[in-house]
């Protein structure tokens, strides 16, 4: 730590009630703690420690709070000065959710100019950077540079570039209900009976994600959650069916449909984008439609 | 009662019973209940055509009478869902022909045909139609024994007669009366057959269809089929044992039967024992077919070996989803009815959360959604903060399904479907009856030159009156009318699914 630095004793005791504290001291735990202290000496060593950056000064309820600073802050933005300092602070606080800009100029009250520029210069030091959000393609967020993006806003394994790759959903989908449909039948007479039969058709989501690893498809490491999130657009395709075993794990299942398509998708009229204009007289009629045609013809 | 079935009964009364039914029909329709005089009135046909052709109505059990309020005369009534069954005729007849052979088909055909008529000369007339035909080898006797059959397992009823009590109005009200297993006359029916008159016997009971029996059976159908499908072919044979077993103990439409023991669906299986792979599992196939039945059947209790129940309600609602579901996904594609099941199994949820489950880009997400709104097939809840000022105050949309609302949705896609397909049909008859009217006239020619044993020479003769373009266009005609008729059946299937889910809404 920095305090080591100082020789000084009533710093380093200072120091160290402020470490005991992290959400900070007040005078009264100073002066408490170092009873044998003047206030002008207090008032000196504060002020040194503040010179210093050690401290960060808080205003609560009327009196003063000193609490110490982070130390890797400390480190990363020497050299900064004071608008960068709290423009960082601000940023390093959201963590990897990010900050928006308008956040931080509420928080901050610097002009819009001159916080643009701060981000610059944040930005040109490779201290922040900037990150596109998902679910808002206009909106920025800041945060640090050596920070991995949360899945809310880069959208996990799906994004590419704030892109949702559905092609990529699309191949694995699919890949997925081949490996479930490969174990499906197993429940159709099985020699040693349904149960033992319905067990050897599921799959759980940790089989699938080997699969899918061995097949070499994705670049991109999937984790388990990962694959469940497919194999639930599975279920929603009405083409699984999952369930829990004992252990609580889920388990999926390729199913059929209860019943073959029925006869309303099975007449052109049942599929008509016309089908609510059509009328016994008029332009759109079933004598002349083009679609019944079609249909009979082959 | 909407317009689109208005639309579906007054073709099919067309393509039935002609204009003159069809013009009555429709006014009865329109009106609901009214007396002939009012019918005269608005539809202009006179009283006497009015008159036959309510009989016509009356005698298929397409209307209804009852008295008006001044008690004297009657108001009638169409009922449509009767007339929705004229097309599932087919069905019928290939139904009972499975089950029970030729006789029973041509038994049911006769009185489809004829609506109501006595056993005997029921009987009689489809002896004597047959009397030529040595492939089918009809004889009475076999008729005969066919008929009690059918009339014991409930395909055919008695009909409902005049009640005759007193104090009752002028106007006769039908009650239904039950059911009596007849027991007919062998040497009665036999001199009957010979003379050819149906004067000497006194049979003044009047048969007819029992159609809801046949619907038990395709219901059973569908429900056998549907777990065929989904575990396979010892678990939908174990379905149908669980549907007689049900039959012993509950009405055939209950929303959950009575509950049945494990044990007597053992005993079942071990007497039906061609399966001797479900007879080896039976415990496990009900296991399965509890939990992964799509819950058809339902487990109540643990006493004798487990009790069941099968869930008529649930099997109908469940195969209703199967239907829309399909729907969705031919209408607006695969994704769309992704977002369909997932708003199901969601029940309410926010317009974000579709994408980030359903897996798709936001824009075409959003799309379809909003498509699916469109057309009716889900519905959006707003929720608004009441007390927030001003506009900032964001709304919250909630998805969800009216599954009652969509079911209705799908009829009237239905009915829309089954006119289109009636009336493209009646088109087509229309535009080439004058050929088809020309090709039946050589046939009957044809069919009386052969009877006399006239050359073959004269026979080619007329044959050839028919060029070959007509013949060749005839063919395409013929082809068109039996893939129409074969949507119209599969419509009417759908039609059935739908009924039933709405048996248990009401």
């Amino acid at each position: 730590m920095s305090s080591n630095k100082n020789d000084d004793p009533i710093s380093d005791k200072i120091l160290n009630i402020a470490k005991k504290n992290p959400k900070g001291i007040s005078d009264k735990d100073i002066i408490a703690a170092v009873p044998d202290l003047s206030s002008a000496e207090l008032v000196a060593a504060i002020n040194k420690l503040l010179q210093q950056g050690v401290f960060d000064l808080f205003n609560q309820g009327g009196s003063l709070i000193y609490r110490l600073k982070a130390q890797t802050s400390k480190q990363a933005v020497k050299g900064a000065d004071n608008e960068e300092k709290v423009v960082y602070n601000l940023i390093e606080e959201a963590g990897n959710k990010g900050i928006w800009i308008r956040d931080i100029r509420v928080r901050s009250n610097l002009a819009n100019t001159q916080l643009t520029k701060v981000l610059k210069s944040l930005e040109s030091k490779k201290v922040i950077k900037a990150v596109k959000c998902v679910n808002a393609s206009k909106k920025k967020v800041y945060m640090l540079y050596n920070l991995e993006p949360d899945r809310s806003i880069s959208g996990g394994a799906w994004y590419q570039d704030q892109d949702f790759e559905s092609e990529f959903v699309d191949i694995l989908n699919r890949q997925c209900l081949r490996f479930l449909q490969q174990r499906a039948d197993k429940i159709k007479n099985n020699p040693k009976g349904p149960i033992l039969g319905r067990t050897q058709s599921f799959a759980t989501a940790v089989e699938v994600q080997k699969y899918i690893t061995d097949l070499g498809i994705s670049n991109v490491k999937l984790e388990v959650e990962d694959v469940v999130t497919i194999l639930n657009t599975l279920v929603y395709d009405g083409k699984a069916e999952s369930n829990v075993y004992p252990d609580g794990s889920k388990v999926y299942r390729a199913i059929e449909s209860l019943i073959p398509p029925p006869g309303l998708v099975q007449v052109p009229c049942g599929v008509c984008p016309l089908v609510f204009k059509c009328c016994s007289t008029g332009l759109v009629t079933p004598q002349d439609c083009k679609y019944m045609d079609e249909w009979l013809e082959n | 009662m909407s317009h689109q079935l208005g639309r579906v009964v007054s073709e099919i009364l067309h393509r039935y019973f002609g204009e003159l039914v069809q013009q009555v029909g429709n006014d009865l329709f329109i009106y609901g209940s009214k007396p002939i005089s009012m019918i005269v009135k608005t539809t202009g046909l006179p009283r006497k055509q009015v008159i036959e052709s309510l009989r016509t109505l009356l005698k298929f059990d397409l209307a209804s009478f009852e008295p008006s309020v001044h008690e004297v005369v009657a108001d009638y009534k169409l009922l449509p869902d009767n007339v929705l069954l004229l097309i599932r005729y087919p069905r019928y007849l290939l139904q009972i022909k499975s089950k029970y052979g030729t006789e029973a088909e041509l038994l049911v055909e006769e009185l489809l045909q004829q609506a109501t008529s006595t056993a005997t000369g029921l009987l009689v007339t489809v002896a004597t139609k047959n009397k030529d035909d040595k492939e089918k080898n009809i004889t009475i006797l076999k008729l005969r024994d066919t008929f009690v059959s059918l009339a014991t397992a409930g395909y055919i009823q008695q009909a409902p007669v005049a009640d005759t009590k007193e104090g009752s109005s002028d106007v006769p009200s039908l009650v239904p009366v039950a059911t009596i297993v007849p027991d007919l006359d062998t040497r009665q029916l036999l001199h009957a057959m010979t003379t050819g008159s149906l004067a000497d016997i006194k049979d003044n009971i009047y048969w007819k269809v029992n159609y809801d029996r046949f619907h038990q059976d395709f219901r059973d159908d569908i429900m056998v089929k549907a777990m065929t499908r989904r575990i396979d072919d010892n678990a939908g044979e174990l379905m149908r044992l669980l549907l007689q077993q049900m039959y012993l103990s509950s009405a055939a439409w209950a929303a959950e039967s009575n509950p049945t023991p494990a044990l007597d669906i053992r005993e079942a299986v071990r007497r039906a024992a061609d399966k001797s792979l479900l007879s080896q599992h039976v415990d496990h196939y009900l296991k399965v077919l509890e939990e992964n039945g799509a819950g058809f059947v339902r487990r109540v209790g643990d006493a004798g070996g487990g009790q069941l129940v099968v869930c008529g309600r649930r099997a109908a609602g469940r195969l209703l989803e199967a239907v829309l579901d399909h729907v969705v996904t031919e209408r607006l594609g695969s994704n769309a009815a992704r977002i369909f099941r997932l708003i199901r199994a969601k029940k309410y949820i926010e317009e974000d959360d579709i994408q980030k489950h359903a897996m798709l880009p936001n824009k075409e997400c959003k799309e379809l959604t909003y498509k699916l709104l469109e057309e009716h097939f889900i519905s959006v809840q707003p929720m608004r903060k009441a007390a927030s000022a001003g506009g900032m105050a964001k709304a919250i949309y909630l998805y969800h399904i009216k599954t009652h609302d969509v079911a209705h949705t799908a009829q009237e896609l239905c009915y829309r479907a089954l006119h289109n397909c009636l009336r493209r049909a009646a088109h087509e008859r229309n535009k080439h009856a004058r050929l088809r009217d020309k090709q039946r006239r050589v046939r009957t020619i044809v069919h009386g030159m052969r009877m006399r044993g006239e050359p073959q020479q004269n026979i080619d003769d007329v044959e050839e009156t028919l060029t070959p373009p007509e013949l060749a266009l005839l063919k395409d005609v013929e082809k068109r009318l039996k893939q129409l008729s074969a949507a119209e059946l599969e419509l009417d299937r759908n039609l059935f699914i739908l009924n039933w889910y709405f048996m248990y809404s009401k």
